[in-house]
């Protein structure tokens, strides 16, 4: 059991120009789930890395439960990690694998077994507890992994993309085993993921990075509902968030066309910061299809049918902003149009999301910023 | 079917038809002396007594087995084999750790280790003897004079040793590349795994690191065990196998029976003895490493 505080911790790589995790701030609650997400090179790794005593905290401080970890070596930090790769130890079987953490701290023989065997009850391992992971599937190898962390009842579970090595399928199963597991023993973990549908699912709280900086940590349906820049807006959700660029009016914003009406405490945001133009954001599933004529006109550019619904792609017709303004809509229909058709597209339910043209910073009236508290 | 299979086996034979001279080469250079070997050991043949040639059936084996120089040759040659593997061994693995950290010349540092390894052996045998060892004006005895010694003749007092010193010199080199290359082929992530796992430095050496280079141990153990058994410049310069046997190895031996002795019928019995006991020998150790690299090790 254990809070987790990162308090502006860096870490610079020797010979790189900035740092790999830069000044981040982060406090994680006893026994919550948490979930590092970002694009690849966003520095995920080097932040759980730098919490399990793995690369140095070069400026500021990690504690857990209140203790300053700076210069206490892995060993004795009491975490668990479960690597990418799982590293496994390829000369021991699953049981002493499992078991070699409680080796190291003197646990006699008798007592380590009992534990071993009570987690791979668990795991569902019993049957591999004496083969060598040389001789496991990928799926296996990573419940070995998984039971190498549990059996140590640390204070801290750090996993790396424990998932990015199964199947679609086998990923989807294992990850909700994985929060359950994680619910079931209540210890405080760190997760990191590159997969959105991952974060989103798993975590109680997100942590969205970009170039080593934290964006936005909050609980996943804030991120969605309020991303707090056009970088968080973009990531998170599957299609991304249509982020097209509009002219600002005096009732709205205007695409294409047409013009989405705004607020009036958000159009005074707009024009107090004396803004011409400004990111619209849109979620797919915020767009309907309609009859042409009877919304922003655009013509379609591919559909994805997934059975239980589509995906229009297209690009506005009436362009302004130039040809490359490209929408994604969601539709619950098959088949809503066909290639090269035009086809309208109409605002639905939820209001649009404006962020700032140069710094992608979210725009809110008072009433909404004094609402969502941003995470940063 | 058929017809293809006969196409095939012609085929088969074009494609190997270059490579029968080598074969032939092979046959003519290893398999028929051996033959020869065998023959010469069942007569009764000096050169220097002529018409000594006589047909004696196994009495040379008898003899060999009888002869109590043979037994402290071979005695002398396996305590040479398996000291200077081990010794060679141990400090390998010492040197290959220190070159497994980044330091600055690191590149030069193992560049001089690896030199014994690429001189000429007689040339570092006559180094040893002559620039180390040498009662008067060696190295080791100008070092050691602080400490009380004085002309003491290293190489007359300690024959077996002092060539087993330059056989050391010689395979740490050859060792220390095998076990750093080991090194360098361990999984970070898996020391890094044992790092969060609670072990300190020695425990996972013991435990990670020994476990991973076990192989690369025994394929450097066999190796130069293998290269080991047919010592001959080091012994001839150093110490000529005197005094009397006592730095001898059976190769030697054979050789002065054979060259010095002109005894071809014993020489000849003594080296299919000594040639069938290395088969044995190096098929267990084969045997072994075969086991220890094909053996499901790796992990993914
Ligand atoms: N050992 C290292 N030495 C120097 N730079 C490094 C090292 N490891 C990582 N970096 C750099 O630090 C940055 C962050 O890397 P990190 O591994 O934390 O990214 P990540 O978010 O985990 O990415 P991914 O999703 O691809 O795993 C990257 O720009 C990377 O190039
Ligand atoms: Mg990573």
């Amino acid at each position: 059991m254990a809070t987790i505080a990162y308090q502006t911790a860096s870490c610079l790589y020797e010979g790189a120009a900035n740092p790999a995790v830069d000044r981040l701030t982060l406090e994680v609650d006893d026994g919550e789930f948490i979930v590092l997400v970002g694009p690849s090179g966003s520095g995920k790794s080097t932040a759980l890395r730098m919490l399990a005593g793995l690369e140095d905290i070069d400026e500021g401080n990690i504690t857990i439960n209140g203790k300053d970890m700076v210069g206490v070596p892995s060993k004795d930090r009491d975490i668990a990690m479960v690597f990418q790769n799982y590293a496994l130890y390829p000369s021991m079987t699953v049981a002493e694998n499992m078991g070699f953490a409680l080796k190291m701290r003197g646990v006699p023989a008798g007592e380590r077994r009992r534990q071993v065997e009570q987690a791979a009850e668990l795991l569902d391992l019993s049957d591999f507890l004496d083969r060598k992971p040389a001789k496991l599937s990928g799926g296996q190898r990573q419940r070995v992994a998984m039971g190498r962390a549990i059996v140590r009842e640390p204070q801290v579970f750090c996993m790396d993309e424990p998932l990015s090595n199964l199947d679609a399928k086998l990923r989807v199963q294992t990850r909700t085993q994985i929060a359950a597991l994680q619910r079931r023993l209540g210890t405080t973990t760190v997760y990191v993921t590159h997969d959105q549908v991952e974060a989103m699912t798993m975590g109680d709280r997100v942590a969205v990075l970009k170039d080593g900086k934290l964006q936005q940590f909050a609980a996943p349906t804030e991120l969605y509902d309020a991303p707090v820049n056009a970088f968080v807006a973009g990531f998170i959700g599957s299609p991304a968030m249509n982020l097209v660029p509009a002219l600002v009016t005096s009732e709205g914003v205007q695409l294409g066309e047409s013009t989405l009406p705004l607020e009036r405490d958000r159009l005074a945001a707009l024009h107090r910061q004396e803004l011409s133009s400004v990111t619209v954001g849109l979620r797919p599933e915020q767009l309907e299809v309609v009859p042409a004529g009877q919304g922003i006109d655009v013509r379609i550019d591919l559909v994805e049918e997934l059975g239980s619904e589509s995906y229009v792609h297209a690009h506005l017709v009436d362009d302004r902003g130039g040809a490359s303004t490209r929408l994604v809509a969601r539709s619950h229909r098959r088949a809503p149009g066909r290639l090269g058709e035009t086809i309208g597209l109409r605002h639905g339910a939820g209001s649009v999301h404006v962020f700032h043209p140069d710094t992608g910073a979210r725009i809110d009236g008072e009433e909404m910023s004094a609402r969502v508290g941003t995470g940063v | 079917m058929t017809k293809h299979s006969t196409l095939s086996r012609a085929e088969g034979w074009r494609r190997r038809a270059p490579l029968l001279p080598a074969l032939l080469f092979t046959i003519l250079v290893t398999q028929v002396p051996f033959l020869l070997t065998v023959y010469y050991s069942t007569h009764s043949w000096n050169l220097v007594r002529p018409g000594s040639w006589e047909f004696v059936g196994l009495q040379n084996y008898l003899y060999v087995f009888r002869d109590s120089q043979f037994r402290e040759v071979a005695m002398n040659t396996v305590i040479l084999i398996v000291g200077t593997v081990l010794i060679s061994a141990l400090l390998g693995l010492g040197l290959a750790l220190l070159l497994n950290r980044s330091f600055r010349g690191r590149g030069v540092v193992r560049t001089l280790l690896i030199t014994p390894f690429l001189i000429t052996p007689v040339a570092g045998a006559l180094l040893w003897k002559t620039a180390m060892f040498d009662p008067v004006f060696g190295i080791v005895n100008f070092v050691l004079q602080p400490f009380g010694v004085g002309n003491f003749a290293w190489v007359s007092q300690f024959p077996l040793a002092t060539v087993m010193v330059d056989l050391i010199w010689r395979w740490t080199p050859f060792m220390m590349l095998l076990i750093l290359a080991g090194l360098q082929s361990m999984p970070e992530d898996v020391l890094e795994a044992g790092r969060v796992d609670g072990a300190g430095p020695i425990a996972l050496f013991r435990e990670l690191t020994l476990p991973h280079l076990r192989r690369f141990i025994e394929l450097g153990v066999v190796l130069g065990a293998i290269y080991l058994v047919n010592t001959f410049g080091a012994i001839y310069m150093m110490t000529s196998g005197g005094p009397g046997v006592e730095s001898a190895n059976l190769p030697f031996y054979i050789y002065q029976r054979a060259f010095l002795g002109f005894e071809v019928g014993q020489a000849a019995a003594m080296g299919v003895v000594t040639v069938a006991a290395t088969i044995v020998i190096a098929m267990l150790a084969l045997r072994l490493i075969f086991k220890s690299f094909m053996g499901a090790q790796e992990a993914a």
